[in-house]
């Protein structure tokens, strides 16, 4: 196809692209990436934020104390939610836990799904990319402006600009192209984030979770929702029983309606509309075009 | 001596005056440029279309312009002609013989009015379509507005819509254009021949004729 052009023979090889064949990918290969989340260990100091503007060069506007108030948002979160100049944001949230009040903290963007929503729905041929490792990213130059990755992220995260363009975390794909790792990650003063090798990340997760266990936090769990077949950004969940409070989606899944219009309905679609010109045709030759069929009138006697 | 001879031109009936052909014009562009950039965008297979209907991005900026222009057509439509398009006995009668018709034999068919029954079937399928495409349409034009559920959902129904709506009017351009020989002149010109009239219509031409 031509539109597997991404990456190329020097780049970061491909796994997938929006509405395109899948590739054959045994040529190049590369094995997943992740960055672990490690909830427990973050002190909500939003330098990952601030390092994620430096780096993307974004300057979302900053808000006033007035609008703080005003949207009810505490004052802990910069921002109420994602702008498509603001591709992560920390959001917090205080509730009554079993183990008392608790003050919960996620780090909140695209979660670069293995099973991409965006990438499913997305009808632009080469759009979306998913990467050898597993990172999703947005080509501006072969996106038409639809929405439909809005449409299919199951975790709400595009967000679009005035040129009607999707934006969203592309985890640092040009650092971690040049072996770096990304923005948030370099700048994490507390080593609540962990860029590696996704079996390496859920290793380690496990470990944490299990010390957290130790340490009387029986519910936590490492989230990495298998509904979406596992994702890029994993969290090490202390309260694992409010899942919903950290503003992560229970068991996110690519809906059952994308694989609806993209599967059985593109095919009865094709045989509807192929069918009508084929039946015409077939109409045409079979039978021909309905002629005024002349003659003269016999006028017939009656009774 | 020499021969007067006077030529006697058959006679034609007006079918749809000016307004309705303007309408029916505005309305089958707009829709086409629709379904035209709808297969080009929900198809991966026919992405080249949008190349010739102005690129990607501006046939899907131009998609629910133009959708709008054919869902305020398609209401005129229903105002003017929904009461014709009722379907009666003996247009269901014509749908049930629908093979007599297309493979010619006429003698089986019930007397067409204005409209037969195939006709009827294919105006509500646009009436009924032009509705559900622009709510569904509006949904999916601003997402962002909208609960995530029901922009999903609009998805599907608005390619239920297509399938029908699209399947029924590449019939419909067939019938106008080469299946039925004459029947374009309606909608050209507004006139079509006593002849054609006559054989297709008969109750209509009577009607126009005051018998």
């Amino acid at each position: 196809m031509s539109t597997l052009t991404t990456g190329g023979t020097v780049g970061l090889g491909v796994r997938r692209l929006s509405a395109t064949k899948e590739p054959d990918t045994s040529i190049k290969s590369y094995p997943e990436l992740a960055i672990l989340v490690d909830i427990s260990a973050c002190i909500g100091c939003k330098a990952c934020e601030a390092a994620c503007q430096q780096w993307h060069d974004l300057t979302p506007p900053i808000m006033t104390p007035e609008e703080v108030v005003q949207r009810k948002i505490a004052g802990y979160q910069s921002h109420p939610d994602l702008r498509p100049d603001l591709f992560m944001l920390m959001k917090f949230n205080e509730v009554e836990t079993s183990k008392g009040f608790a003050w919960l903290i996620t780090k909140y963007q695209c979660m670069h799904c293995r099973e991409p929503g965006c990438l499913i729905a997305c009808p632009a041929p080469g759009a979306v990319i998913q990467y050898q490792n597993g990172v999703v990213d947005f080509d501006h130059s072969k996106c038409i402006g639809c929405k439909m990755c809005l449409v299919g992220c199951p975790f709400d995260v595009p967000r679009y600009d005035a040129n009607n363009k999707p934006w969203k975390c592309n985890f640092c794909i040009d650092r971690v192209e040049a072996g770096l790792e990304p923005a948030c990650v370099k700048t994490c003063p507390t080593q609540c984030l962990t860029f590696g090798l996704k079996e390496d990340m859920v290793e380690k997760g496990k470990k944490i979770v299990e010390s957290l266990k130790k340490r009387g936090y029986e519910n936590a769990t490492l989230y990495d929702p298998p509904g979406v077949n596992g994702t890029g950004y994993i969290y090490v969940l202390p309260h694992g029983d409010h899942v919903k409070d950290y503003n992560l989606p229970e068991s996110p899944r690519v809906d059952a309606s994308i694989g609806l219009w993209k599967g059985p309905f593109k095919t009865i679609g094709s045989i509807a509309l192929w069918g009508a010109l084929i039946g015409a045709f077939l109409q045409l030759i079979l039978w021909g075009p309905i002629k005024v069929l002349g003659g003269k009138e016999e006028k017939r006697e009656e009774g | 001596m020499a021969v007067e001879s006077t030529k006697v031109y058959e006679e034609q009936i007006e079918r749809f005056s000016a307004f309705d052909r303007v309408l029916h014009w505005v309305t089958a562009l707009a829709f086409l440029y629709c379904m035209l950039s709808g297969i080009g965008i929900a198809y991966p297979k026919f992405h080249w279309l949008l190349t010739f209907l102005g690129g990607g991005e501006f046939a899907r900026w131009l998609h629910p312009w133009a959708g709008v222009v054919f869902s305020i057509g398609a209401v005129l439509m229903i105002i003017k002609w929904a009461r014709d398009m009722v379907l009666t006995g003996e247009d269901i009668l014509f749908l049930a013989r629908i093979k007599a018709y297309i493979s010619g034999r006429h003698e089986e068919l019930p007397e067409a009015g204005k409209f037969n029954g195939g006709q009827k079937l294919y105006a509500w399928i646009v009436f009924i379509s032009a509705i559900v495409f622009f709510l569904t349409g509006i949904v999916m034009w601003f997402p962002e507005n909208f609960g995530i559920g029901l922009v999903r959902w609009s998805v599907v129904i608005h390619e239920i819509a297509f399938i029908i709506a699209g399947a029924f009017t590449i019939i419909h351009i067939y019938m106008g254009t080469v299946g039925v020989p004459g029947s374009i002149w309606g909608m050209i010109g507004g006139k079509v021949s006593a002849t054609w009239a006559k054989f297709h219509h008969p109750r209509w031409y009577r009607e126009v004729k005051g018998e």
